[in-house]
């Protein structure tokens, strides 16, 4: 009977052997091919109509590009454009094009190209962000290799976000099917896609640019922490894109095989309170649990002291930053005498959050530390993103949250009274305004300002700024420290 | 015997952990402390602390009181449901017995963790949704027991002879069937607990399970999980309460088996 | 006997149709927009609409229950809500991963139960036999996840022995596959052969004690070979009903040991789908888990039916 099991269980396998064949990945290891791990898998490459952080990270710079890029310091440098000019009334941006860029379904760049591109955010994009393009009057095509964009109002934002995928270049001709067939400018094509496991990038054989170092980029998609970490021990990756367990950033660094890069990101991770709703509609109340919450202790523990305090929405490598995490010392007394004075003293807050581990370590310092000054909460994890964007973000079913705000200069969004901070203030928004249409000076003065007022009000507690923390194998090479826009930028890697 | 014993011992670890953890814990088992995070084992804390700076036994005795309370929960509804049913196919005409039998596979075909998932994701994670979920998918094992211990109680002499002596079913069914079969029920309980506390140590890993900070051994090995070359200890202790807990339902259930009429035992 | 199979067939079919209803039910009443979902926040009504329409959703409940069932009856999941894709070929490429981890998590426990369980039946009277006894009881309260995170620490991360995790299909490089599956295998597999040994050995106890090979063993043959020629058989009745038990166990396990061990199956496709709200997915995969235990049941009756020779003779 033994006998007969055992071939039962044979057969078995024989049966399902023929069922894997769909996959199509083949990475050949070699020194021109590089693994890197990320957490987020993109659910689709279509980051035009799929919100979130995992496409763009995936394809910008490396499979589309845009007229202008980020510099590792968050300069905005020229990419598809060779240069660009601006009217004195800052509303006219003449874009002068690279020539001789192709698309990869072998399309020519080309002016129509950026005409198409820019207008279509209007009409065919529904993320959040598109309507920073609302400012986009009409684009004129002067000449093959010039493009003329009309703003129908000055805006610093606008050039800005062009760097992001707002700015990505589409050709007519490929975007039937982006959410499966990404057609790009960039040194990278999608050559294979294994759902739950990777995606596989290869050397795009007519760009325009310096081909990459490495011809073959597979793209590992681990969602656990733990995991990404012993594939990286382990020899599965070769890199880690950002690390989600800094508790073991030690032991890499400890380690010869390895190597450590830190630096800062764009990425704030804010404990969001519901300014239009009771109790945290009282300025006092949110007051007191700045005061309540000592920022130092938790990013000691939910992070292990990797990150930056910052006390506004403003990372270091925006131009307008300032340190203002001192603004709101930790002083428990002090948080309750507001609270009294306020009439809270018996509040009880639900803390709804992602079901991500960063939120999830941070609420539960935030909930021992509110508990201290008598502020009781209820932590709910919520399915993220599909519950969390529903419930919090879009119906603002919420009295605390916490997540990290990943996109460039998102301080904007408390210019927006629907956004979910509930946050309306007038000044504010009129500062924001004033900025963006103003002289890059005013921007500056005006944005520190913006900042201040935030602060002031305690619109929300940004409890730490999200550390840029890259673990590598000791022989890649040409990491860029602070992590500024979406892209994990691929171009710039190679062997050292 | 020998089985009956040690596994008493080891559950009652577990319980009186759970009950001493009401009136005492060396420390606040959710408090964080920042200048207290990973301490070893002795010193100011026996079993040290986590990356929050939390006592772990304390942790850990608090964290008894949600693995009996998932025990509980899920055994409760499936031995209440499940006995009923059982008795009731058992009781019942021939097409009823086997119309319940049927629907009791049918419930058989959603596996626990996969009834808590999608139990997760319509109601929300909670240590209550999912030991409702892994309750309903445990109906079955009892529904099937109770059915043929019953099977095997009505055919007997002395219920014969009570239902010629005109006894209602319900009198039947509550003076004869439950009694006799009380013992398998207890001894199937037992092997439930232990499947409910290794279920709930898997949805907590999954982040289905018990919300933080609610302390719960699943949970504390979960968050262990990213500190485990440099502190294995993190996972140990819970790792190892988790084990006693389970060998202990177990070797109870087992001891339990042994007790019973081993002929009946046998058969089901 | 056929009379028998057939009215298990009959039976296997009512139950894969109620329970689709149930799963379609199930998901009717999930909370969360998939067309919200799909488009963002930030997404007009008006289009909002348009997506619901799309997808179909904004149909009624038995028109949307008939469609997809008749699509899945012809091999058609549907298109996903999120990824854009057809469900169908994803959820076979996914069984394939699944599958294979559980029939490798079967064969160790079976290569572990077998002997073992045998040895502490044969045994039982004796140290050694008893010391199996407990060793599998310990076995079974360990958490198949522990046992694997605790593997890849071990031969992955220590030892660099063998790949933490990730999958290479069998067809492109079988050496890696075979590699990569070896932890998952034996993660799911020790304490499933743990379960297993446990009721391998009270079924040959019991075989032992039956008059039969009391009788094989006063015509002269030795206590092994006396279980060999006649006792195995017998004992296979309850070991096989345990074993599609157990399959059925392992198939869910799966989704555990997935989530450790990075695979690419069918538990982290599910997963990704709830808690993306990819409602059609998540459909699609809970009835083909549910209709895989079902069919693993369903095979283990007719199984039933054919090795006990009491039931075969009727």
């Amino acid at each position: 009977m033994k006998a007969r099991l055992h071939v039962l269980a044979a057969a078995l396998l024989l049966v399902v052997s023929g069922c894997s064949a769909g996959s199509s990945a083949s990475v050949s290891a070699g020194p021109d091919t590089l693994s890197v791990g990320f957490t987020a898998e993109p659910a689709n490459f279509d980051f035009t109509r799929t919100d979130g952080a995992a496409i763009p990270q995936a394809l910008l710079y490396n499979v589309y590009e845009g007229l202008v890029k980020l510099d590792s310091q968050g300069r905005v440098v020229p990419l598809l454009a060779k240069s660009w000019t601006i009217s004195p009334d800052r509303k006219t941006y003449d874009f002068r094009l690279r020539q001789g860029v192709k698309f990869s379904n072998g399309a020519p760049f080309t002016a129509e190209d950026v005409k198409f591109s820019l207008l279509r955010v209007k009409t065919d994009w529904t993320i959040s962000i598109k309507s920073t393009m609302d400012v986009v009057d009409h684009v004129d095509v002067v000449a093959p290799d010039h493009a003329r964009v009309v703003l129908s109002k000055p805006s610093n934002g606008w050039l800005f976000s062009l760097t992001s995928r707002l700015g990505a270049m589409f050709s007519p001709t490929g975007v039937a099917d982006l959410a499966n067939k990404p057609i790009g400018t960039g040194p990278y094509v999608v050559a294979a896609r294994k759902r739950g496991d990777s995606v596989v990038l290869k050397a795009n054989p007519a760009y325009w640019g310096r081909e990459p170092a490495y011809k073959t980029v597979v793209l590992k998609y681990i969602k656990d922490p733990t995991a990404l970490n012993n594939a990286l021990y382990s020899n599965g990756i070769d890199v880690i894109s950002a690390i989600t367990a800094p508790d073991s950033i030690p032991q890499f660094q400890a380690d010869d095989r390895f190597q450590v890069v830190q630096g800062t990101s764009n990425s704030e991770v804010t404990l969001a309170m519901n300014n239009a709703r009771a109790p945290l509609n009282d300025v006092r109340v949110r007051q007191a649990l700045m005061y309540a919450i000592d920022r130092k202790a938790l990013l000691d523990t939910a992070w292990a002291g990797r990150g930056t305090l910052i006390g506004s929405m403003v990372p270091p490598t925006d131009p307008w930053y300032e340190d203002l995490a001192n603004v709101y010392p930790f002083e428990p007394a002090k948080a309750k005498a507001l609270l009294t004075e306020a009439h809270a003293t018996n509040l009880n807050l639900r803390l709804r959050i992602p079901n991500l581990p960063y939120a999830v370590s941070a609420a539960q310092v935030v909930q021992s530390q509110l508990a201290d000054v008598g502020v009781r909460t209820t932590i709910e994890p919520l399915d993220f993103p599909a519950v969390w964007l529903k419930q919090v973000f879009t119906d603002h079913d919420y009295d605390l949250s916490i997540i990290q705000h990943v996109e460039a200069r998102d301080i904007t969004t408390f210019g927006k009274p629907k956004y979910y901070w509930g946050y309306d203030s007038k000044r504010v928004q009129q500062l924001l305004a004033e900025a963006d249409s103003g002289t890059p000076e005013q921007q500056v003065a005006d944005m520190k300002q913006v900042a201040r007022q935030l602060n002031t009000d305690a619109a929300a507690d940004w409890l730490f700024l999200f550390p840029n923390v890259i673990v590598a194998k000791a022989k890649v090479g040409g990491f860029v420290q602070n992590q500024v826009s979406e892209s994990f930028d691929l171009t710039g890697l190679a062997p050292r | 015997m020998r089985n009956l014993v040690l596994g008493g011992v080891l559950v009652g670890l577990v319980v009186l952990a759970a009950v001493l953890s009401f009136f005492w814990t060396p420390f606040d088992p959710v408090k964080v402390d920042a200048a207290h995070r990973l301490l070893g084992f002795g010193g100011s804390n026996l079993f040290g602390t986590d990356k929050f700076g939390r006592d772990l036994l304390s942790q850990l005795m608090v964290g008894a009181r949600t693995t009996l309370y998932v025990g509980v929960v899920a055994v409760g509804i499936a031995a209440v449901i499940g006995t009923l049913l059982g008795i009731l196919a058992g009781m019942s005409p021939r097409w009823l017995g086997e119309f319940v039998m049927r629907v009791n596979d049918l419930v058989l075909a959603f596996p626990a963790l996969l009834l808590a998932i999608m139990f997760g994701a319509v109601f929300g994670a909670d240590t209550l949704t999912a030991m409702v979920a892994i309750g309903i998918a445990t109906i079955p094992s009892f529904a099937r027991i109770a059915r043929s211990g019953t099977l095997q109680v009505m055919s007997t002499e002395f219920v014969l002879a009570a239902r010629a002596g005109g006894r209602s079913r319900l009198t039947i069914a509550a003076r004869h069937v439950l009694p006799n079969i009380s013992g398998l029920l207890i001894v199937q309980a037992s092997v439930s607990f232990a499947i409910a506390v290794l279920a709930e140590a898997a949805l907590s890993f999954l982040g289905f399970g018990t919300r933080p900070p609610t302390p719960s051994w699943g949970r504390m090995l979960q968050e262990s999980q990213e500190l485990l070359t440099v502190q294995p200890r993190l996972a140990l202790v819970p790792g190892i309460a988790i084990a006693v807990a389970v060998l202990g339902f177990n070797l109870l259930g087992d001891g339990l088996r042994d007790r019973l009429d081993p002929r009946l035992a046998a058969k089901v | 006997m056929t009379a028998r199979v057939l009215r298990r067939v009959a039976i296997f079919v009512v139950s894969v149709l109620v329970a689709s209803i149930v799963v379609f039910l199930f998901m009717a009443v999930l909370p969360g927009d998939p067309a919200q979902v799909a488009l963002g926040v930030n997404a007009t009504p008006e289009l909002l609409a348009k997506t619901r329409a799309e997808f179909g959703i904004d149909r009624p409940l038995v028109t949307q229950y008939f469609d997809w069932i008749g699509g899945v009856l012809h091999g058609d999941f549907g298109r996903s809500y999120v990824t854009r894709d057809t469900i169908g070929p994803q959820l076979l490429d996914r069984l394939g991963v699944t599958l294979w981890l559980v029939g490798a998590g079967m064969l160790v426990a079976l290569v572990i139960a077998i002997p073992a369980g045998t040895f502490a039946a044969v045994k039982h009277r004796k140290a050694s036999g008893a010391g199996v006894s407990g060793l599998s009881q310990i076995g079974v309260a360990i958490p198949a996840f522990l046992a694997g995170i605790i593997l890849v620490q071990v031969f992955a991360v220590q030892l660099r022995w063998l790949p933490s995790g990730g999958w290479t299909p069998p067809n492109q490089d079988f050496g890696e596959f075979f590699r990569g599956l070896i932890l998952p295998a034996l993660s799911l597999g020790l304490v499933q052969g743990a379960v297993l040994t446990r009721y391998v050995r009270s079924a040959v106890l019991d075989t032992l004690g039956q008059d039969y090979l009391r009788t094989a063993r006063s015509k002269g043959l030795r206590p092994g070979q006396a279980l060999v020629r006649h006792g195995l058989r017998n004992a296979s009745v309850p070991v096989v009903t345990v074993l599609g038990l157990q399959l059925a166990t392992l198939l869910i396990g799966a989704v555990v040991v997935e989530r450790v061990f990075v695979l690419p199956g069918l538990g982290s496709m599910l997963l990704d789908a709830v808690s993306s709200r990819d409602l059609l997915t998540v459909q699609g995969i809970v009835l083909v888990l549910v209709v895989g235990v079902l069919l693993v049941n369903f095979v283990v009756d007719v199984l039933y039916t054919v090795l006990d020779p009491r039931l075969r003779g009727s």
